[in-house]
């Protein structure tokens, strides 16, 4: 990356950088908060979803802090070019970021509903690969955004498709689960719904990384990326009949 | 560097907000130009088309050449012996650098609007009868038409018809810059060319000029030079930087602001010159 010269008024990079060093602490919050979340799915424990409940608040206060301080800048330095696009960046890198956040939550509440019930670990240990890729998808866009690396947002964002296809067998066999023993329903919807909050996890972080390579090249990449979440149009036959 | 124009961006297609605009045909075309002021080289061999009924803004720091360029487009420099132009600038195809047209000719249909408002010291109805009276010969009627068919186009008719008798002295700066607008639309000329009109003015006059050339460039072509980057970034459809004397990067002004292709660029209109 070519080393970009100061602002002639030394405040205006200061409130940049202050800007970009929020979004940054914020992706990390968040990552955190989904590795707690996942961890506390697989170990079934209660404290560390109670904690990623109460945590997801702090994320939205940096959320609406960024955004001020964007609406500020934006109010008294009128950017443009490389500058505007840094703003609208961290503007909307924030909104995804509390997006993932909230998913988080929304895991660590499912891990909380489903206390004290079976608890098929074959299919924890589905959601916990995948959440691995997320995370690591997560790790790699923030690292692309901090690095203003365009190259790097542009792998995350190819690399979305491997998290869509584990959430579709998972889909299935989650499906096959409930059909076996009507007593799997509530925990398999449970775990479906975090399956799905982990895969939406993934779908921001690519966001994260469209708005990485906006933000760096000033393009905009295709409407189309590869994409393998077949779940809408997946269906198992129930057993014993036709489908 | 080889050319200033990025080949992919066709401008005259591209240019404004409408994007059912039809595309606007070249008014002005540089070719080749270089300007001396006596030894200093001051433009150096700048190539750009000026499209037909569209704004364009020239920016850069000062002492870039913009203002030169102006300059030359209106024959200014024929007013001072050491300065001189090389190449050509084409208007309809006719060199306006060369001596085949006359320089009063040249200004006639290339009208100019300076920073501070330049009314002389005569009436209202008088600044405006002025300089028509050196082209045409109208009578009594047809020039009334004339003064309120200018002062409606610049719109200040409201604010003076009742003091047309007025010393145009008494208006405020704005008035006067309108007036002064008026003043060149009132020889019917084709292109007008705005040297930083609004640096000596109020928001509100600002905003009232810069509503003016949204107006204006239905029937002229103009070409504005401002400081105010974010003025070229309102009012102009195409916006050329210039630095040194150099043409940097011409493109359309939604280009220009959002995604510069040359550093220069970028680092002028984001206020990170050193």
């Amino acid at each position: 990356m070519v080393q970009m010269p100061d602002h002639t008024v030394t405040s205006f990079d200061v409130e940049l950088k202050d800007i970009g060093r929020k979004v940054v602490e914020m992706g990390g919050q968040a990552e955190r908060l989904v590795a707690d979340a996942v961890t506390a799915l697989i170990k079934r424990d209660i404290s560390v979803a109670q904690k990623v409940v109460s945590l997801d608040a702090g994320i939205d206060q940096v959320q609406r802090d960024i955004e001020d301080k964007a609406v500020l800048v934006i109010a008294k330095r009128q950017p443009v070019a490389s500058d505007l696009r840094e703003i609208v960046a961290a503007i909307r890198i924030a909104n995804d970021l509390e997006r993932i956040g909230d998913l988080a939550k929304n895991v660590g509440k499912r891990v909380i509903a489903i206390e004290g019930e079976y608890h098929p670990q074959k299919l924890v240990r589905g959601v916990e690969h995948m959440s691995d890729l997320v995370l690591e998808q997560l790790k790699e866009v923030l690292d692309a955004y901090a690095g203003r690396n365009e190259s790097k947002a542009l792998d995350v964002w190819g690399r979305d498709d491997a998290i869509d296809t584990m959430y579709t067998s998972l889909f299935r066999e989650l499906l096959t689960y409930m059909m076996e023993d009507p007593r799997n329903i509530s925990v398999c919807t449970h775990l479906l719904f975090c399956a799905k909050n982990i895969e939406r996890m993934g779908d921001h972080a690519t966001n994260i990384a469209e708005v990485v390579y906006y933000m760096v090249t000033g393009q905009v990449l295709p409407e189309s990326r590869p994409k393998a979440d077949a779940s809408s149009d997946t269906t198992v036959a129930f057993p014993g009949r036709t489908a | 560097m080889t050319s200033a124009v990025d080949p992919s961006i066709s401008i005259a297609t591209s240019v404004a907000a409408r994007p059912d605009a039809p595309p606007a045909p070249v008014k002005l075309k540089v070719e080749g130009l270089q300007f001396y002021y006596g030894q200093s080289h001051a433009l150096k061999n700048i190539n750009f088309e000026i499209p037909e009924k569209r704004v364009t803004a020239m920016i850069g720091p000062s002492g870039c050449g913009k203002s030169t360029l102006l300059r030359v487009f209106n024959r200014m420099y024929d007013l001072y012996p050491g300065q001189r132009a090389e190449g050509q600038v084409l208007f309809d195809g006719v060199n306006i650098v060369g001596k085949e047209l006359d320089s009063t000719v040249v200004r006639s249909r290339i009208g100019m609007v300076f920073q501070k408002p330049t009314p002389f010291p005569m009436s209202i109805y008088d600044n405006i009868a002025f300089g028509v009276r050196l082209h045409e010969r109208l009578n009594k009627s047809q020039m009334d038409e004339r003064v309120e068919w200018c002062l409606r186009k610049a719109a200040i008719w409201d604010e003076t018809k009742d003091r047309l008798n007025t010393s145009a002295l008494g208006m405020s700066g704005g008035q006067q810059q309108r007036l002064c607008i008026a003043r060149t639309i009132a020889v019917r000329p084709e292109v007008i060319l705005l040297d930083e009109p609004t640096s000596a003015l109020d928001p509100i006059s600002t905003s009232k000029i810069e509503d003016l050339i949204d107006e204006l460039k239905r029937d002229f072509t103009i070409v504005i030079v401002t400081h105010n980057m974010q003025q070229a970034a309102r009012c102009a459809d195409i916006t050329a930087f210039f630095y040194l004397g150099e043409l940097i990067e011409v493109a359309p002004s939604d280009v220009i602001f959002t995604n510069p292709k040359e550093i220069k660029t970028r680092d002028y209109i984001t206020g990170r010159f050193g």
